[in-house]
């Protein structure tokens, strides 16, 4: 269902070019659960951009369903870490906000809204304003919003990264129902190689400068899953192993020369040093 | 025999003052939007305008006086001139300080243009455009009553001339205390109002 084609990306600064994506490939079907993981800076909310057409790609092509994509669509919603969600809004008129820009009459907007906020169990705050919530709260709102548009695609750059890790578990679960409630085709960004085993169909590795893709996982396991299942386990060890080189080669790049990860030393404590000074 | 003088000369004042800050409200709005769409427009006026608003508007009557003679027109012009550029520049700010997070949000909802103007910048603008609103009022009395003082018409800037000239103190400090209180209930039911509404809105109430 898209098609994505010799993508570049490439940013001029004043300390020359970066080239934020070489040569990306990537096809992903309709329904599929894709989860693009990789170390920071290899382009991967970059990609997720390009898709939502909120940027331009230097270069190549992304086609949905055939048709090239030119611009910004509410055929392809974007979740973003923050909820941005407009404060002058309350709750409910925040969700029926993109409704109301296509032209859905009052009544079908304020039972689609109401629909879609009791699937995050929110319909209570529905006169509430976007402050009066917490953040995880702000982030299910947000959620309701974007599958209230009714888009085939879901895109979801980091959503979960600023909430804590028991609100996270708790949307991680009900991500997974609604997306097989909804039959959405999702593409979600995150640094976390868990979260990303735990939700994908697929998991698709990244590597930076040049940002490119590096690998690519099936995970082939049961749902709902479990963070402490032991195949899952065994994928997430696979694939942090695939990005340890990558993490170091950015950190390389961003730190002293002198810098280099020392791995399965020992950590000496001087205090318990029993043989010292003998 | 009651005195009415005060009553008629607030009356005639506030009429100026709303007049003139009405006219400033939509010229202002329309300048501050019409610079931040036209870059052309931001690039040659930003800077002028700066410049314009440290211009006390009362430097604007003589020429008033020269176009529209000594009266009613003459001090709404120089009310007016006073306040628009402060509103335009808080609309030009307020709008560059939008989050571009509410902008990419509108825009995957499929909200183009105009429409996303409206419903999206120009409400995201809005603490900003308030206090700018705010401030104008302020600059609004200001010329109101150097405009009242200069040109013999009528208004409470008139009565307090006349105190002066008839060495009566207590008609001066009395129309002060006048405007004090005008400026002040206005505050109290208006701007504070529409502020708190915002703040609260945006969640920057305490308590």
């Amino acid at each position: 269902m898209l098609e994505i084609s010799n993508i570049c990306k490439v940013f001029k600064t004043k300390n020359g070019t970066t080239y934020a994506l070489q040569d990306v490939h990537l096809n992903i079907k309709k329904g599929e659960f894709v989860v693009l993981v990789g170390p920071s800076g290899c382009g991967k909310s970059t990609l997720l951009s390009i898709i939502a057409g909120l940027e331009r790609a230097t270069s190549g092509e992304i086609c949905k369903e055939g048709r090239p994509i030119l611009d910004a669509g509410p055929d392809r919603m974007v979740m973003f870490q923050e909820a941005a969600l407009f404060p002058w809004l309350k709750i409910i008129d925040n969700v029926e906000y993109g409704m109301k820009i296509k032209g859905i009459s009052k009544q079908e907007r304020r039972e689609k809204a109401m629909y879609y906020l009791r699937m995050v169990h929110l319909t209570r705050f529905a006169a509430a304003y976007p402050h009066e919530l917490s953040i995880g709260m702000r982030q299910r709102v947000a959620l309701a919003r974007s599958l209230a548009m009714d888009s085939d695609v879901l895109l979801m750059d980091e959503p979960f990264a600023a909430l804590d890790s028991q609100t996270k578990n708790i949307l991680h679960t009900e991500l997974q129902q609604i997306w097989g409630a909804t039959k959405k085709t999702i593409i979600f960004v995150t640094h976390n190689v868990e979260e990303a085993v735990l939700l994908a169909d697929r998991v698709v590795v990244m590597t930076a400068n040049p940002g490119r893709i590096k690998k690519e996982f099936r995970v082939q396991l049961g749902r709902p899953r479990n963070i402490e299942d032991i195949d899952l386990t065994r994928i997430v060890g696979q694939i942090l192993s695939e990005l340890k080189e990558e993490v170091e080669k950015v950190a390389k790049e961003e730190l002293d020369s002198d810098w280099c990860l020392k791995s399965n030393s020992f950590v000496s404590r001087p205090d318990t040093n029993l043989g010292n000074g003998i | 025999m009651q005195d009415l003088s005060i009553p008629i000369a607030a009356h005639i004042s506030l009429q100026r003052l709303l007049i003139g800050y009405f006219i400033s409200l939509v010229i202002g709005l329309l300048l501050g939007v019409l610079i931040d769409r036209i870059k052309y427009l931001d690039e040659a006026l930003s800077p002028l305008l700066l410049g314009v608003q440290t211009l006390p508007s009362i430097c604007w009557l003589p020429l008033a006086v020269l176009w529209f003679g000594l009266g009613e027109e003459a001090i709404i012009f120089v009310i007016a001139i006073g306040s628009i550029f402060s509103i335009s520049m808080s609309v030009v700010s307020g709008i560059k300080n939008v989050p571009p997070l509410y902008i990419k949000a509108a825009k995957t909802m499929g909200a183009k243009g105009l429409r996303r103007y409206t419903s999206v910048t120009i409400p995201a603008a809005f603490p900003s455009i308030i206090s700018g609103m705010k401030q104008s009022w302020s600059f609004a009395w200001r010329a109101l009553m150097a405009g009242e003082l200069l040109t013999p018409t009528s208004g409470l800037g008139y009565v307090l001339i006349m105190g002066r000239d008839l060495h009566d103190m207590n008609q001066v400090v009395g129309i002060m205390f006048v405007i004090v209180v005008m400026g002040l209930l206005i505050d109290r039911l208006v701007f504070g109002r529409m502020e708190h509404a915002v703040l609260y809105r945006w969640g920057l109430t305490k308590g």
